[in-house]
């Protein structure tokens, strides 16, 4: 039997609101610990390489999770806070459905000088209709304004 | 079914608030365990996960994040959660995977970090309640537990001394445990009484702290583990059991899941007198009454006897039944599902004579563990034997 009767206000069962509370304190890891302290100084990455296959992590892991061996301190490294665009997409509507003002373009870029991708708000000089291959470098904030999170990186902008 | 071997356990610090993610945690647990066994995580060919609900470490779908820190990544890989029960329940879905034959060597692992819930991970228990008729009144562990404590007591007519003494008696054993949060020395029932009355009968120093942590344990088959040992340590029984979540319904005195559990896992293990046949316990102590009902559930004594064998010494590291040797929850901490590293891997540690300062006295070869959860719902335990 379907069920054909439809419930068109919500309020009109006995009902209450509530909520569920959460509220947290994330810690950035052993790993991240090391590379937002970095940011927050410098125009560049850290990223860690795993003595044994070779797998160099940005942003830098503690661990390989292939290999599964701790990375020591001797084999991290500063890398450019730049790279190549691999995928994108351009937002058009916000997480509410509602259209953004100005379109997102968000993409994933590989960091030069390591295995690994970032997520990273995109900025180009035109529009196009592919980024993929298109170098890009980190704007970070103003140091004075940095806070030892993500967000530091305002986007990753077109160059060359 | 194939009997099945434990051949390796590892745990993280637990602390109150730990730097590293969960991941990272999960990772150092899971590295200590197969260092121990001697294996590769190439050797290994299924993860199980145990982790509590998400909102302790504030990451939904926690387990498919955790996954790579358990050595997870590109293996049949599942996470197991049932509240407090986990710590036992998760190596109990690891036993199976090995058990069942459709895996020869599992890795278990099992992490929370509580200290990402702010300010206090009691935000999230807050959520566990029925939103209709329990959570308009704000209700919290606290109270819940206050009114067990004294529905135990007030049946047996027990001294709240007498409860006081499983606080200073794990703290005092944990003081070996180098995993530690609150290990004590020096602790008395004194301390334990003065401590803060938090609700009626609960004093501050009746509660296992919240905690950050990871444990982690490596099963093979029998067979597989004679490369490792001669003298192999096997999961006996298992078994686990959930009540109603019409708490209010029920006489709180004894925990019939608990018991229910402990059958069927002593029914396996082929226990007829647990009490003669069974050398050590780590019953769940996330409470200081909390191990008394417990022992009592695990037929370890009869009802309202756990407090008079505690008084009298029995349980204590080298008294007759020794309960909780690792220091338990109370004084080893409390990441509800890492805590299978005091429940679970200490029976291995125990059992293979690798635990050291805690290490129990004359030849252990029988101990069981067992978990507890939801609204004094679920209970799982798990025999394990050498040889």
């Amino acid at each position: 039997m379907t069920y054909l009767e439809k419930q068109s206000n919500p309020l009109d069962p006995v009902h209450f609101r509530g909520n569920l509370q959460a509220d947290y304190l994330y810690t950035s890891g052993a790993a991240g610990d090391k590379f937002f302290k970095h940011i927050m100084e410098n125009d560049s990455f850290l990223a860690s390489e795993c003595e044994e296959c070779g797998t160099v992590f940005c942003p830098p892991r503690l661990y390989c999770e292939d290999c599964f061996v701790e990375i020591p301190d001797e084999k991290w490294k500063e890398v450019p806070a730049k790279g190549t665009v691999r995928l994108f997409t351009t937002a058009m509507l916000n997480t509410f459905g509602e259209p953004l003002e100005v379109p997102k373009i968000i993409g994933l870029i590989d960091i030069e000088g390591t295995d690994s991708s970032m997520l990273g708000i995109l900025k180009t000089k035109d529009q196009k209709q592919d980024l993929t291959g298109i170098t890009v470098e980190a704007v970070f904030r103003p140091t004075q304004e940095r806070e030892g999170t993500l967000k530091d990186i305002l986007y990753f902008n077109e160059s060359g | 079914m194939r009997n099945v071997s434990v051949i390796g356990g590892g745990m993280s610090l637990f602390r109150r608030r730990l730097k590293e993610t969960g991941k990272e945690l999960s990772f150092l647990a899971s590295k200590m365990a197969m260092e121990e066994a001697g294996v590769q995580r190439s050797d290994i060919d299924m993860v199980v996960m145990g982790s509590a609900p998400d909102a302790f470490d504030g990451i939904h779908m926690k387990g498919e994040n955790l996954l790579d820190g358990a050595g997870g990544k590109d293996k049949p890989y599942v996470r197991v959660f049932n509240g407090g029960g986990t710590g036992v329940f998760a190596p109990i879905a690891g036993w199976w995977h090995v058990a069942s034959g459709v895996a020869d060597m599992v890795m278990v692992v099992c992490e929370e970090k509580m200290g990402s819930c702010n300010p206090h991970p009691q935000t999230a228990f807050r959520n566990i309640w029925d939103p209709i008729l329990d959570r308009p009144l704000n209700p919290n562990l606290v109270w819940l537990f206050a009114m067990e404590m004294n529905r135990y007591m007030t049946r047996y007519d027990i001294k709240k001394e007498d409860i006081a003494r499983v606080a200073v008696k794990n703290k005092r054993n944990a003081v070996g445990h180098p995993c530690a949060q609150l290990p004590d020395a020096n602790i008395t029932v004194e301390d334990v009484l003065n401590s803060e009355m938090m609700a009626w009968p609960v004093n501050r120093l009746d509660i296992s702290p919240p905690s950050d942590g990871a444990s982690a344990l490596i099963y093979c088959s029998e067979e597989k583990a004679k490369e490792f040992t001669d003298d192999p340590i096997n999961v006996a029984g298992v078994g686990w059991n959930i009540d109603s979540s019409m708490w209010t319904n029920r006489d709180l005195y004894f925990p019939d899941y608990v018991a229910n559990a402990a059958k069927m896992a002593y029914k396996m293990a082929g226990i007829n007198d647990p009490r003669k046949e069974i050398d050590f316990a780590e019953p769940y102590d996330p409470f200081t009454y909390k191990e008394l009902h417990h022992l009592e559930g695990l037929l370890l004594c009869d009802k309202g006897e756990a407090p008079i064998l505690t008084r009298e010494g029995v349980t204590e590291r080298d008294g007759d039944l020794p309960v909780c040797p690792s220091g338990g929850l109370l004084g080893v901490g409390n990441p509800i599902a890492a805590t299978m590293g005091q429940k679970v891997c200490e029976l291995y540690w125990q059992l293979a004579g690798k635990a050291g300062k805690r290490q129990i006295p004359g030849d252990p070869q029988v101990g069981v563990g067992q978990a507890w959860g939801d609204i004094m719902q679920m209970g799982t335990v798990l025999v394990m034997r050498r040889g």
